[in-house]
């Protein structure tokens, strides 16, 4: 059970989405982490058969997936970031429908809609309109389609975008418990999510893998170290102009920040253990801030 | 164990819901009531006929048509020279009647009403002895009983006086041989009989037709669009049969639908029509009616309703195939829907370009096929292979090898889609 990516690339017009992606999947939830149009999306669609590369191949157990057809597709579940639906289907109708596509005998169909409605905690709704459901139910009826098929490879794309705190912790509870024996992508730019799930992290930016492994091997590897320093908060503008800055607390005489940076920052600042927020900010270049421009040596003048 | 299912029963579970797609969308529900709508009223329209009593008085009604119908079935039988001699001359004593010649309104309406059983073969008379392209209502109170003799001779010469002088250079020599033939052929003397219903269903026939494809256009529209439009197509294509069954599924559900409501339109209207006005003189020649009396087409009342039933359908189902594949290719209702519109209407807008290879291209277009009633009466010739042939059966064989063309190109270019 292997689904391995060679020197995979998509080209639009004018644009390269992917470059030359290669990567090995097997069992377990692999979070794909990168900010909004660093070619998750591209990616996930030509793992899901959407979209032919422009170059580059994608084999499952050696096999073209492409070439697999409907023998790739029996494997697949996938839920999209746009997630559509039929607004005037009952819930219980759309996860039929969608099992009859899937080529499921209706006797099967009516037992796995009716577990999967159970598990994912709408079996109470199973008669309710599709267009009826808050955002969060649709995508729990979201995560049951794609497990309709009792699929290998389960692809889901943003999954907890647009949802609630205690939605997004039920969201990620569930993947945890579906991605036994089964090889789980899930593409997201919201860093808790990956950390609490994700067995190997894949970082993408710009259309490439830039780092990938586990949660611990990332950050034993990332190029920047972490500091704390509390500084005057005259001085806060003048950090955040020359530090990626991770986060922001005021405390008593002065403001807390914490700094990613080659070098010590400051005599005053205090090594820390860095966590995944700070790994996304070292890769990506953004903070919650808004800053992405690092000048180094900026910070031994201010120090 | 094998948890899929077999082919037939997968694809009805899935044009089951595919249906259900189409038919819970509220748009869908009011095109259709819009049909069925529409459909009364051209019912009502076309079984509207009046019948003026010995009083003078119009009247409508199952009264009026049974009345109606009894005057004209006094005149029904063979349209020999006696039948038109007697004719002619019934017609000159309505004609010179105090009653006609006064100027009371009344009592020319008495006058009119002694009339209406030979009103359609006075119809005819008028046809005859007028030149081809003429039409003189008067005309057949001019003639004498001796005249009786030419009315069939009358339709041929007319003709051939219009092929060598206004039409001269419509048509090759071999067309025009083709059309003297098709009109020498022709079974005389008729078979004369009642058939207003028969008249009124060819009459309104293009409207229900052609709404019912204007309803099938905007039903088929979504079904392959809505997809995208829905934002379902990621999931769709992902599944096991996204890119062969349900596919299938969808392009045998715009079948179905296209076959079920046209039929059920069609069958609607001449249930009603028929039932209300009779079905007397099915099987005679459409030439009877003065309305088809240039028709080269030599068939029945019954065959000319089989060939509009089976033309409508194939151009309701060549049109809808079209819609579908336009929906699939641009992933867009709106452009689907559009369509038949332009497949309807733009002809009637070129039809004002007086040139005969226009004529002829328009001839072929497969609006034709959803007003076979009129196109059974157009001189369109094509040679095809140094045989001559009218429209209609070119149409027939044309649009439906079309059809057949377009639905695997349908299946295979919905099949191949990308979702970016």
């Amino acid at each position: 059970m292997e689904l391995t990516v060679k020197n995979l690339t998509k080209e639009f017009k004018d644009l390269t989405a992917v470059r030359g992606i290669s990567l090995t999947m097997t069992t377990g939830v692999y979070g794909l982490l990168g900010v909004n149009g660093a070619g998750k999306t591209t990616l996930m669609r030509m793992l899901c058969t959407l979209l032919r590369p422009t170059h580059g191949s994608i084999t499952w157990d050696e096999q073209d997936i492409f070439s697999m057809d409907r023998d790739y597709r029996r494997l697949l579940g996938y839920l999209p970031q746009d997630f559509g639906y039929y607004p005037d289907f009952t819930v219980y109708d759309y996860l039929m429908y969608v099992a009859s596509i899937k080529g499921l005998r209706p006797v099967t169909a009516k037992h796995r809609t009716k577990a999967l409605l159970e598990q994912v905690g709408m079996a109470e709704n199973a008669r309710k309109k599709m267009k009826k459901l808050s955002g969060g139910m649709k995508r729990r009826v979201g995560i049951a389609q794609a497990m309709l098929g009792n699929p290998k490879i389960l692809i889901l794309d943003e999954p907890t975008a647009g949802l609630d705190p205690s939605e997004r912790i039920r969201f990620r509870n569930l993947i945890s418990t579906l991605s036994e024996e089964r090889l789980v992508l899930l593409s997201t730019h919201i860093v808790s999510d990956i950390a609490y799930i994700a067995n190997e992290i894949l970082l993408m930016k710009n259309g490439s893998i830039e780092a990938q492994g586990t949660s611990q091997e990332l950050l034993s590897h990332m190029p920047e170290q972490v500091w704390t320093l509390t500084v005057p908060r005259d001085q806060v503008n003048t950090y955040m102009h020359h530090y990626k800055i991770s986060n922001i607390k005021t405390v008593p005489g002065g403001t807390e920040l914490r700094i990613l940076s080659g070098t010590r920052p400051s005599k005053d600042a205090i090594l820390e253990n860095a966590t995944l927020e700070d790994l996304f900010l070292a890769y990506f270049g953004e903070s919650p801030y808004g800053h992405t421009n690092v000048d180094e040596s900026a910070g031994e003048q201010d120090g | 164990m094998d948890i899929r299912m077999s082919t037939k029963v997968q694809v009805s579970r899935m044009v089951k819901y595919e249906l259900k797609k189409v038919f819970l969308r509220t748009g869908n529900r009011v095109a259709l009531l819009v049909l069925l709508l529409v459909t009364g009223i051209t019912c009502f329209f076309a079984a509207n006929i009046s019948y003026v009593n010995e009083n003078g008085e119009s009247t409508s009604g199952p009264a009026a048509i049974a009345s109606l119908k009894k005057a004209q079935k006094e005149w029904s039988g063979l349209l020999d020279e006696e039948t038109l001699r007697q004719v002619i001359a019934e017609n000159r004593r309505i004609r010179t009647s105090p009653e006609a010649m006064s100027d009371n309104v009344r009592e020319s309406n008495i006058a009119y009403s002694w009339g209406q059983g030979i009103g359609e073969i006075r119809s005819l008379l008028n046809c005859s002895f007028c030149a081809f392209r003429e039409y003189d209502y008067y005309r057949a109170d001019s003639l004498t009983e001796a005249e009786a003799s030419s009315f069939y001779a009358n339709r041929i010469s007319s003709l051939k006086d219009w092929l060598s002088e206004e039409a001269k250079d419509q048509f090759s020599e071999k067309e025009k041989e083709y059309l003297i033939s098709q009109y020498e052929s022709l079974e005389t003397p008729f078979f004369c009989d009642y058939m207003a219903g028969w008249r009124q269903l060819f009459e309104y026939a293009p409207t229900v037709v052609m709404i019912t494809m204007l309803v099938l256009g905007y039903l088929v529209a979504g079904i392959f669009s809505s997809e995208f439009s829905w934002k379902s197509d990621a999931v769709f294509f992902t599944s096991f049969y996204g890119r062969d069954r349900a596919v299938f599924a969808k392009v045998k559900t715009g079948f179905l639908l296209v076959t079920a409501v046209y039929f059920a339109a069609f069958l609607l209207y001449t249930g009603i029509v028929l039932t209300y006005l009779g079905t007397d003189g099915y099987n005679c020649a459409i030439q009877n009616s003065w309305g088809s009396w240039k028709s080269f087409y030599n068939i029945t009342n019954w065959q000319e309703f089989l060939l509009i039933a089976l033309s409508g359908y194939i151009g309701c189902l060549f049109i809808s195939s079209l819609s579908m594949l336009v929906s699939a290719k641009t992933k867009s209702a709106v452009i689907a829907v559009m369509v038949p519109v332009v497949l309807i209407f733009i002809p009637s807008f070129i039809g004002n370009i007086n040139s005969p290879l226009v004529n002829k291209i328009l001839g072929l277009l497969p609006d034709q096929l959803l007003q076979m009633s009129s196109a059974l009466n157009y001189f369109n010739l094509y040679t095809l292979g140094g045989k001559v042939l009218g429209a209609v059966p070119i149409l027939l064989v044309l649009y439906s090898l079309l059809t057949g063309i377009l639905l695997p190109v349908l299946y295979r270019e919905y099949g191949r889609k990308e979702v970016g």
